[in-house]
């Protein structure tokens, strides 16, 4: 049976702490691309298993009429999928932020910023937590999907994985504030992986 | 860039590979883009990429190389939104459905003090053909398995996948939704006294009917048998009586010449509106206006009655 406590409140801190500083880097690679100022607010964690995940993603698209999903695969030790879940009105502030015009804003053009978006914040907040667990990512390159009903949802999701950490930000430039959430599908090895680079940090320190 | 230009797996390798600076000049092209787009690499390195292929958005790739810059870690451009990099003709055999080849960009880090990017382009056309094939026959088998094979028109399974959607629409928008159930009168007498072929023609016609007397943003479905529901969006309950009262009339003064026979024929309609504080759902306005449908038939037939 999954246990959505799969980390206990050791490990959970720790995680949060390393993903505290682990977007902090993305942020920073965001505000200097766009050459904007960004603030980060301290990213909220959940975890939740497989039979939660759908209620969870359909009670955030439900919000919407729209939202963007981004899917990465990662290889590696620390092995799964990074998805980033953004609602429209959001991504449209986000494309705003990357000196789009709003006339020049359409479907491709903010598939093309979510991809990239997607990409800054999987890739840095990945690779900086592998890092801080001494172990390499492969990163395979996002994909995207408009999800306009729970019924766009690909069921490889509920299905390959049972470990899923959801970590809720606000990024906040000058302008507006972007709420997005990065989450976090880790196979089975993934987790025993990660509980034990967890523990041996809470060792360390 | 003599090193790697002479290298045996640069210039055999299946996929096409360039180096930039930051200035966007290209300092590399190897032997896969010489052959597929018969330039060659004399010919175009120190040139600017987007000088030379006017059609790539400047901006957006400097913004991805600045990215790999910053993150030390690859960017992508996808085939899709992007479709490719470098247009060049496709090759297929798989049916031509792209005219140019649609390709995967990974762009990494190739010296970062000296500021180069080495980008890899991927030629996946096959594989978006494939995907774009198996996509057009998922819509197809999702249409047929939501259509009456007789009329053409939704079927309860439509309905029942569909219903909540609508639900959740028409509430986020503070819209009405107005559902008409109605039946054939005395159908089972057509069938018996015509037969089953003129049974079907009558349903057909009767479809077309709900049909011309229905709007756009209105679904007809056949919900089985000789029974129908019309979903009328954004509707309050007063302007679905009034289109039940419309089909009604329209059904009373049709005539139906099928081999010589005129065939006369009535419905009996429900109407229901949904309401929050009595409905769980539009499953449940359905079973209200089931009701008012079953009143009409106990009543006389010929006729309308609104559920309150």
């Amino acid at each position: 049976m999954p246990d959505k406590n799969f980390l206990n409140e050791d490990q959970r801190d720790c995680l949060q702490e390393l993903m505290n500083i682990s977007y902090g880097s993305a942020t920073a690679a965001i505000a200097d691309i766009i050459n904007k100022f960004a603030k980060l607010s301290i990213p909220k964690i959940t975890m939740l298993t497989a039979d939660d995940f759908t209620n969870y993603i359909e009670n955030k698209v439900e919000d919407y009429p729209a939202c963007y999903l981004v899917s990465q695969l990662l290889d590696g030790q620390f092995s799964g999928e990074n998805l980033f879940l953004i609602d429209e009105v959001s991504l449209k502030n986000l494309a705003l932020e990357f000196d789009i015009d709003e006339e020049d804003i359409d479907e491709n053009e903010l598939k093309d910023v979510v991809l990239e978006i997607t990409n800054i914040i999987s890739s840095s907040t990945s690779s900086k937590l592998a890092e801080l667990i001494d172990t390499d990512i492969l990163f395979y390159p996002p994909n995207v999907d408009k999800i306009e009903s729970i019924d766009n949802l690909d069921s490889h999701y509920t299905t390959d994985y049972q470990h899923i950490i959801v970590i809720s930000t606000m990024i906040e430039f000058e302008e507006q504030n972007i709420s997005s959430e990065l989450i976090m599908m880790l196979k089975n090895d993934s987790i025993v992986f990660l509980k034990e680079a967890l523990d041996n940090i809470l060792e360390e320190y | 860039m003599n090193s790697i230009e002479n290298n045996f797996i640069f210039n055999t390798i299946d996929n096409g590979i360039i180096v930039l600076d930051e200035n966007l000049n290209i300092k590399v092209w190897n032997r896969w883009l010489e052959l597929k787009t018969d330039i060659k690499a004399s010919d175009i390195c120190e040139k600017n990429i987007c000088e030379e292929f006017d059609y790539i958005n400047k901006k957006r790739l400097q913004r991805k190389i600045k990215s790999v810059f910053v993150t030390k870690n690859p960017s992508f451009f996808n085939a899709d939104p992007h479709k490719y990099l470098i247009k060049i003709k496709s090759n297929s055999i798989m049916g031509k459905i792209f005219k140019y080849m649609r390709q995967d960009i990974t762009i990494v880090p190739y010296d970062i003090e000296k500021k180069l990017v080495c980008l890899y382009i991927y030629d996946n056309t096959k594989l978006h053909e494939v995907n774009e094939k198996l996509k057009k026959l998922n819509e197809d088998l999702k249409e047929l398995s939501t259509r009456d094979s007789l009329t053409g028109l939704y079927n309860r399974r439509f309905f029942s996948d569909s219903s909540p959607r609508m639900q959740s629409l028409a509430i986020r928008h503070g819209h009405d939704i107005s559902l008409i159930i109605l039946d054939i009168d005395n159908f089972k007498k057509i069938n018996d006294t015509y037969g089953h072929a003129v049974g079907d023609k009558v349903i057909v016609s009767l479809s077309n009917i709900l049909q011309n007397n229905s709007r756009k943003s209105d679904f007809v479905i056949r919900f089985g048998g000789e029974e129908f529901l019309v979903l009328l969006y954004d509707a309050s309950l007063s302007f679905g009586e009034k289109i039940a009262e419309n089909i009604r009339k329209t059904v009373e003064n049709s005539e139906l010449i099928i081999k010589d026979n005129n065939i006369k024929y009535s419905l009996s309609l429900g109407v229901a509106c949904f309401d929050e504080k009595q409905d769980n759902n539009l499953e449940s306005t359905t079973n209200r206006a089931d009701k008012a449908l079953y009143k009409a038939k106990t009543r006389g037939k010929n006729q309308v009655v609104v559920s309150l």
